[in-house]
């Protein structure tokens, strides 16, 4: 159930008349949204969805009690209500306790368009016909998912915040494997505007990735010259963006413990960033605990910029309160991907990673596979595909190892995700893997 | 219509209106045929959670949610076509039936293949998981004094940090289908947890322990008797024990891993690696395929001759434990061997699937995490059966001269294909000369999952069983997340890759 500013407000507004606690919040999300799945070149599953949840929380005595239903019906919201407040009243005083964030100011975010929001599932079944269609014509299989939809966010609460957000999107992505089952390619892309998504040239790239009969090179563990295209430079940065929590540096629990501020811990072509008004990828207005999300350096020039801290540690520690960013821009460069990949003598060219997993926080140590669409470099020109590996690499180093960087564009980052994200594609010396993966 | 006999169920445990409820599934049962469905089956319900976090001594979070809705599948001429809503209403139920059955017709021009089903039969039926203490009727303070409690006893025990929650969920879910299946379930699990970090400022190096208690589909009984509080006061120490081990040494050594850190290395390399659908390649785009073909069925020697693996829905406490799948099919088709003495016996089935690998039916792995929904192939409870011959966890570390014994989930990472695995663990201890020796920290074992069973070759007996499990586990697009159990003895597995994460950047 899609929901517009005008909707929300006589609702919320009936619902905190009806409080009897010391403050009280509201939280109402909902959307429309429609997924199709396909394999093999024809359809699996697929899905139309309207969904509505509403939250509320309860304050009373320095003690907070939280309860979500799935509905806005009057008679629901009111034992939702009730039994919030109960369950705050069972609750032990919070010494760190705090009030309800007051009224904000948030910045406008782009990210809605009533043509995109509303796409129906035979836009999407053309869309999912056209990739398909490319993998007849390139002679590999097409497996992927199509989806759209529009999603709403509303905050209201006692202490005057009103806070609504919505946004629009549309994506596809494409996972080609060649006839022999030997080799794959993958492409995706999402976009707030589906005039900006070409879902043939998604599809048209997986495939020529995905279209090599030659069996894949088995390389040797090691250090490797790698040009990581941006949707894998994106993942990369995510886990970097997840380490800047600034409790877990108070309390020497991560990388970032113990470091001087304004040192440069990374090569200073790396500076993430977030911004509600981002052209590439707007960040979303209204951060976690409602806090008004403004652009934001976080890593500016190889130097850490900002920590995210929540409410209560902020006032804990006479800090601001610092919302993680659920959209990102690692900024480009001006290398374009063909020179990286003419310059390099030996290397490899990484189109995605896989089931990254955080290692060691001490020392930002990642670990992942490549996967779908792994190549040779050799003087200068893709030679053959490679067979994937699994690397063990510490984020401090690969980001200190910056050789070049592309121009930035929008990554991916699945509809359901944390939000938009835009990187470049990245060449990094001494990429260390550290043993091969027989998986296509 | 409105006149069945609805199953009983004790109250409290399905607070729904049940008969409500059948005759909402009734009406879109009746409609979509009426519109030209071939198949029609609905799922109606909610999930209940409830969610309290406790960092240090206080108590960060507290609240309780319920996911209501309905999610209506239809087969029509070939074609799915679903719709999902959070609302109960006659309403909601025609719009869904109408964009059902119009969904289908949208992907008929890339359906280049039908959709087949098989009959599954049209049982009337209710289950619900067994449990004690009914964890959404103890009140929120009990569970609070016992997160707090949990946070003490690692102070005390003199580490600074410890995070714990607790979780509680109950699905409750009426399914029915065109065959005449209306099934009430109910399934309730919980899982209490901590994560305790010692941190020593001088050297500015620190250590976790994550707890090692597992989730159940159980109640606040099994929850507060499951010996949190102890554990995490022994887990502080070990956590202070962890600062000051000493790095592993990286190499190729004999590995004996505990039933708390191998439950994790069945699902992902057994259990993954046995889904149909991944075989097929419907989840290529996302969660992946794997190594395991249809044309292996019988032949593949997966592991050692002491490796079976039982797929179930029935072990008490199970999370994967119910009467009846999402799509339908009964708890007894999941009773069967993925892979027996070694050699690969099954897969694991969904509705729709079983007839592309020349099979008469499911075998009941269906489950949607929501009742809004597709359901789709999910892990029934999967178990690494014991040895039935006596064996302890002394006998098989007599038989290491130079190895390492693991305890515990660490970080864990797969490729899609289920090959080249790397997991951490929580404990590591030496082991020299068939004998435990000192702790150590920071390993990570890495390996290819066929050498890895093979490699198999020692076994725990009943004795040293354990029921491991996730809360969620991740597959398909949009991203269902699915609870399932793990059984397993502690088990010894030869010439095992050991890396150090202290070196490996």
């Amino acid at each position: 159930m899609f929901l517009s500013e005008q909707d929300i407000e006589p609702i919320a507004r009936r619902l905190l008349a009806r409080s009897r606690a010391d403050a009280c919040e509201i939280a109402i999300r909902g959307g429309e949204e429609q997924n199709l799945r396909f394999a093999h070149g024809g359809a699996t599953t697929n899905r139309s969805l309207a969904d509505i949840s509403l939250r509320v929380s309860s304050h009373v005595g320095r003690r907070v009690g939280s309860v979500e239903i799935a509905s806005l019906d009057e008679g629901a919201a009111l034992a939702a209500l009730e039994r919030s407040e109960r369950i705050a009243r069972a609750l032990p005083p919070d010494q760190d306790y705090v009030a309800p964030l007051g009224p904000q100011n948030y910045e406008d975010s782009r990210r809605y368009g009533e043509a995109t929001g509303t796409l129906g599932m035979e836009a999407l079944a053309a869309r999912a016909g056209e990739a398909i269609a490319q993998g007849m014509a390139a002679g590999v299989d097409t497996f992927g998912c199509a989806a759209s939809g529009r999603r709403f966010l509303a905050m209201v609460n006692s202490a005057g915040l009103f806070a609504y957000d919505r946004r629009a999107e549309v994506e596809i992505s494409v996972t080609a494997r060649n006839r022999a089952d030997s080799w794959s390619g993958w492409a995706g892309e999402n976009a707030f505007d589906a005039d900006l998504l070409n879902a043939g040239a998604v599809a048209r790239r997986a495939c020529e990735k995905a279209a090599h009969d030659e069996t894949p090179r088995d390389l040797e563990p090691g250090r490797y010259t790698v040009i990581f295209e941006p949707d894998a430079t994106a993942e990369l940065a995510r886990w970097l963006l997840r380490a800047l929590d600034a409790r877990a540096t108070d309390e020497g629990r991560n990388f970032f413990s113990g470091k001087r501020g304004g040192e440069p811990l990374f090569d200073a072509k790396l500076t993430l960033s977030s911004d509600p008004a981002d052209p590439l990828a707007p960040d979303s207005s209204i951060g976690f605990e409602g806090v008004a999300q403004r652009a934001r350096p976080w890593i500016d020039s190889g130097v850490v910029a900002s920590f995210y801290r929540d409410r209560a540690y902020a006032r804990k520690t006479g800090a601001e309160a610092v919302a993680h960013p659920r959209g990102f821009h690692l900024r480009g460069g001006e290398t374009p991907i063909e020179d990286m990949i003419r310059t390099t003598k030996r290397g490899l060219l990484v189109t995605r990673l896989w089931y990254a997993n955080m290692l060691d926080p001490r020392s930002l140590l990642l670990t992942g596979l490549t996967r779908d669409g792994n190549f040779v470099i050799e003087n200068g020109k893709v030679v053959a595909p490679a067979r994937n590996m699994r690397f063990n690499a510490s984020l401090a180093e690969v980001f200190a190892r910056i050789e070049a960087l592309g121009p930035s564009r929008r990554a991916w980052s699945a509809f359901k995700d944390a939000g938009a994200a835009a990187a470049p594609a990245m060449l990094v010396e001494g990429f260390p893997f550290a043993s091969r993966s027989a998986g296509i | 219509m409105g006149e069945r006999k609805q199953p009983e169920i004790a109250p409290g445990a399905f607070a729904l209106d049940r008969a409500g409820l059948f005759d909402l599934a009734d009406i879109a049962i009746d409609a979509a045929r009426r519109a030209g469905a071939d198949y029609v089956d609905i799922r109606l319900g909610e999930t209940r959670r409830e969610f309290l976090r406790a960092r240090e001594d206080r108590l960060e979070d507290v609240g309780e949610s319920a996911d209501a809705g309905f999610g209506l599948r239809v087969l029509r001429d070939g074609c799915w076509g679903f719709y999902g809503a959070s609302t109960f209403s006659r309403a909601a139920i025609l719009t869904g039936v109408e964009t059902a059955l119009a969904n289908a017709r949208a992907v008929k021009p890339i359906q280049p293949r039908e959709i087949i089903l098989e009959t599954l039969p049209g049982v009337e039926a209710r289950w619900e998981t067994p449990f004690g203490i009914d964890p959404f009727e103890v009140s929120v303070a009990d569970k609070a004094d016992f997160l707090l409690s949990v946070n003490a006893a690692a102070r005390d025990a003199g580490v600074d940090y410890c995070l714990s929650t607790f979780l509680a969920a109950r699905e409750e879910r009426l399914f029915a289908s065109a065959n005449g299946a209306r099934i009430a379930q109910t399934r309730t699990r919980v899982e209490p947890r901590f994560t305790i970090t010692a941190v020593d400022k001088a050297s500015g190096r620190f250590a976790t322990r994550d707890s090692l208690a597992p989730a159940r589909g159980a109640g606040w009984d099994y929850a507060a008797g499951c010996g949190l509080v102890e554990e995490a006061r022994r887990g502080a120490e070990e956590a202070r024990r962890k600062l000051r081990a000493k790095p592993v040494s990286a190499g190729v050594r004999d590995v004996v891993i505990a039933p708390s850190n191998l439950f994790l290395t069945i699902h992902e390399t057994v259990g993954h690696a046995t889904e149909l659908d991944r075989s097929l390649g419907w989840e290529a785009n996302f969660a992946g395929t794997t190594f395991v073909k249809p044309a292996m069925l019988g032949g593949l020697r997966f592991g050692s001759e002491l490796m079976t693996i039982q797929a179930d829905r029935a072990q008490e406490g199970g999370l994967a434990t119910i009467g009846y799948d999402d799509d339908g099919a009964p708890a007894s088709s999941a009773n069967f061997a993925i892979i027996e003495k070694g050699v690969f016996e099954n897969f694991q089935m969904a509705l729709g699937q079983a007839h592309l690998i020349g099979l008469p039916r499911s075998n009941g792995c269906a489950y949607a995490d929501s009742p809004r929904a597709f359901p789709i192939q999910r892990m029934p409870n999967i178990s690494l059966a014991p040895n039935p011959e006596r064996c302890s966890l002394d006998d098989l570390i007599s038989g290491v001269d130079d190895g390492l014994y693991i305890i515990g989930a660490g970080s864990w990472s797969i490729d899609q294909q289920r090959d080249n695995f790397q997991f951490g663990g929580q404990l590591f201890f030496e082991i020299k000369n068939g004998a435990l020796g000192e702790m150590v920290q920071g390993a990570a074992y890495q390996g290819r999952t066929l050498d890895f069973w093979r490699g198999l070759d020692g076994l725990g007996d009943a004795s040293t069983n354990e029921l491991h499990g996730v809360f969620t586990c991740g597959k398909a697009e949009p991203m269902q997340l699915a609870p399932v159990s793990h059984g397993a003895p502690v088990a010894r597995f030869r010439g095992v890759r050991i890396l150090d994460t202290n070196a490996a950047a």
